[in-house]
């Protein structure tokens, strides 16, 4: 991790998993350092966790389950306070931004899309504008057209007068990532976004997330637990197990058998993709 | 159902503006009607009194009506449940079982006063049982409350069993809620509830962007900002104020606090940004004209009926409708 | 901010008019007038004894409103109503425009209530047989006609001796005065010491079966029949004097053979309604309990006519 970058700067080339010449080099945009959190005394999630996230990456938190992956975003989301450690956002301690000022620079993307309300698909995108909006809420022509674009993005301005109980979940999913667009942030936290999704949408949202990567230079950090996928789209992948950190990097260097097996405890087989040249990862039925 | 275009500071204005001039008209037209014909008095002194009596019940019936109104959103929001009504965390019968025990104990004109503490109490007891490190989840509110009511219908039905058989009737029928105590005495004391509607309009209405993301999700809501413990806490403790106050001032009138925030989320879709102004203004006017209508169905009998029994009447096919609409509506969508 | 500041604004101004609106003075209520006031007479009458006393009194023609209870004399039922004490049509009482408020109650706001309106009302009681002479006598003397006032008192207490004199040396029974059970349940009202009917029973040479100070408690069969009562009065009035109703509470008394009063078939059911309201027909009240009570006095002529 750090050390990799340590010794490429020493030898002058980029190092693997470093940020991407001209995509921001210097200091990292999220720093992670030494969280430690445990919802019971003595039951730890999370123990010395450490990672960076360099701007304008797509970066896949996986990990088998119970690994912490769900509590580390949380953390970073600041619904969560880590018993140790510190989150650093752009050299600044999370715990030292404005309430405010945080809502306007993480955005988050839940897993779970249910509402108890019907609000329409264009109130909840405008909904991403309230850390941008007064006290009273009143919106202005900068949160409409923020709005707009956001829906553009994701291809949901068809549905911008109907209500999200009656979209389908790929089409809801998408309309959450516009409420991030619209809240105009830099980190978008992602909790497992295709989850209930079928492939035709799972792909659909990757490709929207690495599209918005790539032309924004936004940072989007994604839980996941689907490895191929996260093979296919992102830039890094951080891999956790028992709460800390079992292997970051590129997906080539992190999809390793070795790295794997001990990791998920099951016998798997890497694979790399002729046409893309990025790993998956196989399983074979009855092999224990 | 009409679904408008986003909310600027200029349409809320607009808003209230229009909100105020129907309570105007529906408050003026309260006051000139009834049963007695007054035009058509000689003595300019009498009908100057009994308009003087209407003034001051269309004054409360607005203030109780937009009051648990108020209330009745914010419990809805803060339980995440379109059924919650003002009453459902105890809150009435706290004050309910001051005013009682101050009528039959110490003074009739103190009962105000003795049941907003009663609610003051049940506000800190139903905290107190409800928050988990100092958490208040919808879930263990809501529970807190049901308890809270038991206890207090326990309570009430013991004092009822032991007083005589003449306070007997006074209580039950205190108990249906009744606007129609005029005394002119009691005035600043409707002027101190008008007041506390009031502050706690404006302070839900710098609430209401927080209410509608924490109907979406709590932890979306934290994400985008919204310190949801707080809103939790400020809405909670608001809302039983005020409605503490309704229920010491005229008793318990019940289906206001449900029906009106309903019928204005049916209407104007539920963002609360446009909620409360709408429920505060709707909720005096939906009050004023059920007084209305039960002072002039004072001619059929010798007296109006409660107010209470007439917004009661209105819940049984409210509630009918909701099932028949929208709840059946949800249910084929999912 | 600044729409926001501008609808603070506007709720104040709603607040303050409110508050503004609610500063009316009330009218200032009418004095009492003094006897042969020129102002002409307007009373209002709150309760059914009231009404009846005022009637008896010779002020019935200056009756302008009575309460929905009042039923006796037959001239004020058709008298407009303006509800009860516990709900007054306030409107209709202005529309009336009484100058003077008579009524029974306990409670502060009510009297405070048409004061408000300019109505002088005067709260009076009648728990006790002395509170309702006491009464009258305060009837006479805000109305400025002591002397009827002090004739109906006289016919009263002249009328009760009568009935005292006519049981005197006779044995005096333990009497329970009850009302019928209510309906699903066996259990029934009965009068305690120190009510009025209480009174009237000592009037009419009877003692209360009830030992204990106490308004109308509710007493269980077995109480009933602890109490050992020898004659019981029932009073069954309204509902209750149904031919059907009747027959149900009398056989439900004769089924409980252990009672004196029912072996030795001295339970009497009675219809009368005034028997409970302390006005000006105590005395015809407290003939019909003595007849009821003492087999020997039947057959003589009947008390208490009218006035």
């Amino acid at each position: 991790m750090a050390k990799d970058a340590d010794n490429a700067a020493a030898a002058g080339t980029p190092a693997p998993g470093a940020p991407a010449p001209g995509a921001g080099r210097g200091a990292p945009y999220l720093e992670v350092r030494g969280l430690g959190f445990a919802y019971r005394p003595g039951a730890a999630v999370l123990a010395g966790l450490s990672f960076d996230v360099g701007r304008g990456r797509l970066v896949n938190l996986l990990g088998p389950n119970g690994s912490g992956k769900t509590t580390l975003l949380r953390i970073l989301v600041g619904l969560l306070v880590p018993a140790e450690g510190e989150v650093r956002l752009a050299g600044i301690a999370l715990a030292d931004y404005p309430r405010g000022a945080l809502a306007r620079r993480i955005a988050y993307v839940p897993q779970e899309t249910a509402s108890a309300a019907a609000f329409t698909v264009l109130e909840t995108v405008l909904m991403g504008r309230s850390p941008h909006t007064g006290a009273l809420g009143f919106e202005t022509p900068a949160d409409w057209y923020a709005a707009r674009e956001a829906l553009r993005l994701t291809e949901t301005e068809a549905f911008a007068e109907r209500s999200l109980e009656e979209l389908s979940g790929g089409e809801r999913q998408r309309v959450v990532i516009a409420r991030a667009i619209a809240q105009e942030a830099d980190l978008v936290l992602l909790d497992e976004p295709t989850a209930f999704l079928d492939i035709k949408h799972q792909h659909a949202i990757y490709g929207l997330l690495a599209r918005l990567v790539a032309e924004r230079g936004l940072t989007a950090v994604c839980v996941s637990h689907d490895l191929n996928l996260a093979a296919a789209y992102a830039d890094d992948l951080v891999l956790l197990a028992a709460g800390r950190v079992a292997a970051r990097g590129t997906p080539a260097e992190v999809l390793r058998p070795e790295v794997l097996r001990p990791v998920y405890e099951t016998p798997l087989e890497v694979r790399t993709d002729e046409v893309t040249g990025r790993p998956y990862v196989l399983l074979r039925r009855g092999a224990v | 159902m009409i679904r408008p275009r986003p909310v600027t500071a200029r349409r809320y204005v607009a808003a209230l503006g229009g909100w105020l001039v129907a309570w105007v008209l529906v408050a003026a037209a309260a006051v000139l009607l009834g049963t007695e014909n007054i035009w058509a008095w000689e003595s300019w002194e009498s009908v100057r009194t009994v308009l003087g009596i209407r003034l001051y019940l269309v004054l409360t019936a607005s203030i109780v009506g937009a009051s648990l109104a108020l209330a009745g959103l914010a419990f809805q929001a803060l339980l995440r449940n379109p059924l919650a009504d003002p009453y459902i965390l105890g809150v009435s019968g706290g004050a309910s079982l001051g005013v009682i025990l101050s009528s039959l104990c110490f003074s009739i004109l103190l009962a105000p006063l003795f049941g907003f503490v009663g609610a003051l109490a049940t506000v800190a007891v139903v905290y107190a049982v409800a928050q988990r490190r100092g958490r208040l989840e919808p879930y263990t509110l809501l529970l807190s409350g049901v308890i809270i009511n038991a206890f207090y219908g326990a309570a009430i039905m013991l004092v009822v069993a032991l007083a005589s058989p003449m306070e007997r009737g006074s209580i039950a029928y205190w108990m249906m809620g009744s606007i129609g105590t005029f005394d002119p005495r009691g005035t600043p004391v409707v002027a101190v509830v008008g007041g506390l509607a009031v502050a706690v309009a404006v302070v839900f209405a710098f609430l209401a962007k927080g209410f509608n993301l924490v109907v979406v999700g709590e932890d979306t809501a934290g994400a985008l900002g919204v310190r949801v413990e707080r809103l939790r806490l400020v809405a909670f403790v608001a809302a039983s104020l005020v409605t503490g106050a309704s229920v010491a001032l005229v008793g318990p009138i019940g289906f206001v606090g449900l029906i009106c925030p309903h019928l204005l989320r049916l209407a104007l879709g539920p963002d609360h940004r446009r909620l409360v102004p709408a429920s505060f203004f709707f909720g005096a006017i939906f009050l004023v004209l059920a007084d209305l209508a039960t002072r002039l169905l004072a001619s059929v009998g010798d007296q109006a009926p409660p107010v209470g029994v007439l917004t009661a009447m209105c819940g049984g096919p409210f509630f009918i409708y909701l099932l028949r609409t929208r709840w059946r509506r949800a249910a084929e969508v999912r | 901010m600044r729409f926001g500041a501008m609808a603070a604004a506007v709720v104040c101004a709603l607040a303050a008019l409110a508050a503004g609106g609610c500063q009316k003075e009330a009218p200032a209520p009418a004095p009492p007038p003094a006897s042969g006031a020129a102002a002409p007479l307007r009373i209002l009458s709150l309760a059914p004894n009231l009404t009846e006393i005022l009637f008896a009194m010779g002020l019935g023609d200056r009756v302008v409103g009575r309460s929905t209870y009042c039923a006796y004399p037959p001239e004020a039922a058709a008298l407009p109503a303006v509800g009860d004490t516990l709900q007054l049509n306030l409107e209709r009482v202005v529309a009336l425009k009484p100058t003077v408020a008579f009524l029974i109650t306990r409670r502060d706001d009510v009297p405070r209530r048409l004061e408000a309106v300019g109505v002088r009302a005067v709260a009076l009681r009648s728990d006790h047989m002395s509170e309702m002479l006491q009464s009258v006598a305060t009837i006479g003397r805000e109305t400025g006609h002591e002397a009827d006032a002090q004739m109906l008192l006289d016919h009263i207490q002249v009328g009760l001796m009568r009935v005292r004199a006519r049981v005197k040396g006779l044995p005096r029974p333990k009497v329970l005065f009850a009302f019928p059970m209510t309906i699903g349940s066996p259990q029934m009202m009965v009068a305690g010491r120190g009510t009025f009917v209480d009174e009237l029973l000592d009037v009419a040479g009877a003692a209360n079966a009830y030992p204990k100070t106490a308004d109308w408690p509710t007493l269980s069969p077995q109480a009933v029949i602890g109490l050992g009562p020898e004659v019981v009065i029932v009073n069954a009035t309204a509902e209750d004097a149904a031919p059907d109703r009747l027959e149900a509470v009398r056989r439900a008394w004769a089924n409980w053979t252990s009672v004196p009063a029912v072996k030795a078939g001295r339970v009497h059911v009675l219809t009368e309604t005034f028997l409970t309201i302390p006005g000006p027909r105590v005395v015809q009240a407290a003939a019909v309990l003595a007849e009821a009570i003492h087999p020997e006095l039947r057959g003589a002529t009947p008390e208490g006519a009218r006035p």
